[in-house]
């Protein structure tokens, strides 16, 4: 059973806000959605292990030092900079 | 419908019987009048439109050769990295948002004069089933505007189904091409995962996402791909196609060939979809190939299993939004933390959030070996078992969803029932199949029905030649054209 506090508490962790309002139908949402995922819980078989899809390794390459994006370019698309630097202003 | 919108346009443009600027403001004007019911573009890039049109223009008028696609009219969806073109994802925390690059698909496609009309509408961040989650409201049907164009690539679907576009690409995570295929009554490849660049795709889920073409036609979809199909090294799992073009084999004769239909993928579906899947296999016997059933009983912990594994992705993916480096932020705040909890709570939609704290959830310490844990395993008995039945069978047939288009409004009300809908098709992404969705049939209502073949990891060119098989076979008796769009 999935708690208000549980929603909160995962909430936290996951940087957003829960409003009073939306609190009730986030609990019962994510309570539902908890006990569909719980049916795998009951598969006979514990499955085999599994790293990555289609067997596949990364795809090395040598590390060449090419060019990087200009700063001025990503900068471009902040809210705030200051000096080729993103910025987060104090606010009260 | 066999012969291509593709090869047909190209064509129009080399014999001079219409220029490539003329063709691209039929597109645009037609845009302009069936976008309002449609709301398939949540973005139209007229200039850019018009300079590649006259680039091709001047191509043409130089006697030089035009490639596949050059000159033709097409669209991304909106989770694809365009440079300096706006690139939503169709959510509020995108709001404003241009990237520095391209993803790579465009920029192959832009190489060759690809002419892109705008951006497509799409489920927030591409979770959803019916593209209503979108931030800009949801994309309609083309066949009957009171339904949805499916998702999460509904405006791709909307678009071409609607002829404002003549191929589009869209992303695929657990269906988001193929179901909107189906709901629209047109083609959706969703490719092996590694045979397309991801670079430039924003990341819903990284394990399942692969972007893949929406056309009108087989032969269209093959084109596509094979010219999207390049390894790249931006793209860490990026190997590319293997073999030859895939629109050599469309016309291969399919005398033998071995089409399994798992009996997990006929549970639960509506009479109608089944009876159309029965009428295909009828057609693929007629055709000399051999239809057996077996049992995949693996599949019934595919949904659960999807759903654990994308949300947990998610949450790590979209923890990047803190409306620091890009997109919108939060008017007032106290210090940084609060600013990235407003930003995230404003910018992002309900379903976005349930994903996110479903993910969240699944990771979290005490249950990240009862749900992310067993999930994975469960993902490695999903994959074995495919691997299994593709040594009795050469394709494996299934319907795409389990029913037709629904009525705008009823997906969003209940997650769990909209999730179901996905039930057919994220199997394949768990496993990295490739699979093609193309149109069947209709229901009662003059709805699309769409049928899914479903390939070894890499064999594309057999399910596009088994589905060019079928489409040549039955032609106009799945194919309807909507009163939208270009009529040249």
């Amino acid at each position: 059973m999935v708690t208000h506090e549980d929603v909160l508490a995962i909430a936290r962790l996951s940087k957003l806000y829960i409003s009073d309002e939306e609190l009730d139908e986030m609990t019962k949402a994510m309570d539902d959605i908890i006990k569909f995922a719980d049916t795998i819980n009951n598969a006979a078989e514990e499955g085999v292990e599994f790293d990555n899809i289609n067997n596949l390794s990364n795809a090395f390459r040598e590390d060449e030092i090419v060019p990087s994006y200009d700063r001025e370019e990503i900068l471009k698309n902040a809210n705030d900079i200051d000096e080729g630097h993103f910025l987060v202003r104090k606010r009260v | 419908m066999a012969e291509g919108k593709i090869k047909y346009y190209s064509k129009m443009l080399e014999t001079k019987e219409i220029s490539c600027s003329e063709l691209t403001e039929s597109f645009l004007t037609a845009i302009e009048n069936a976008n309002s019911d449609l709301n398939a573009y949540v973005k139209v890039t007229p200039e850019t439109a018009m300079e590649t049109a006259k680039a091709v223009d001047e191509k043409i008028a130089r006697g030089e050769k035009l490639a596949p696609l050059e000159g033709i009219p097409m669209t991304l969806k909106d989770n694809i990295s365009t440079k300096e073109i706006e690139t939503t994802c169709c959510s509020k925390i995108l709001g404003g948002y241009k990237p520095i690059y391209n993803a790579t698909v465009w920029e192959t496609l832009s190489a060759s004069n690809a002419v892109l009309l705008g951006k497509t509408n799409m489920d927030e961040f591409a979770m959803g089933s019916s593209s209503e989650t979108s931030c800009f409201g949801g994309a309609s049907n083309p066949h009957n505007i009171d339904h949805v164009a499916g998702g999460s690539s509904g405006g791709v679907a909307s678009a071409v189904g609607g002829n404002i576009a003549v191929y589009g690409l869209g992303s695929d995570t657990g269906g988001s091409i193929r179901q909107p295929a189906s709901f629209c009554g047109i083609v959706g490849l969703k490719p092996t995962y590694g045979a397309v660049s991801r670079f430039g795709l924003i990341a819903y889920a990284s394990s399942f996402d692969q972007i893949g073409p929406i056309t009108t036609t087989v032969e269209d979809v093959a084109i596509v791909f094979d010219a999207i199909s390049e390894y790249d090294k931006m793209d860490s799992t990026s190997q590319g196609r293997k073999g030859e073009p895939t629109v050599n084999s469309l016309k291969n004769d399919i005398k033998g060939m071995r089409i399994g239909i798992p009996r997990e993928y006929l549970d639960g579906i509506k009479d109608e979809v089944r009876l159309a899947v029965e009428n295909a296999c009828e057609v693929y016997r007629s055709l000399g190939a051999e239809i057996v059933y077996f049992d995949l009983p693996a599949l019934k912990y595919a949904l659960p299993v999807y759903y654990i594994l994308a949300c947990a992705e998610a949450s790590s993916n979209l923890g990047r939004y803190d409306g620091i480096r890009y997109g919108y932020r939060t008017e007032s705040y106290k210090d940084v933390n609060e600013m990235i909890c407003k930003t995230r709570s404003e910018g992002f939609g309900a379903e976005v959030k349930r994903r996110i704290l479903l993910g969240t959830y699944v990771l979290s310490a005490g249950y990240y070996d009862a749900y992310y844990k067993k999930a994975q395993n469960l993902r490695g008995s999903i994959v074995n078992a495919f691997k299994n039945a593709f040594q009795n069978c050469d394709v494996i047939l299934a319907p795409t969803v389990p029913m037709t288009a629904f009525e705008k409004g009823n997906a969003i009300s209940d997650p769990i029932e909209t999730y179901l809908t996905d039930i057919c098709t994220v199997p394949v992404n768990i496993a990295g199949l490739p699979g093609v969705s193309v149109p069947c049939g209709f229901d009662g209502k003059g709805l699309p029905i769409g049928m899914q073949l479903i390939g070894n990891t890499f064999c594309e060119s057999r399910i596009l030649n088994a589905a060019w098989q079928f489409e040549n076979a039955v032609g106009s008796e799945v194919f309807k054209s909507s009163k939208y769009g270009v009529k040249i």
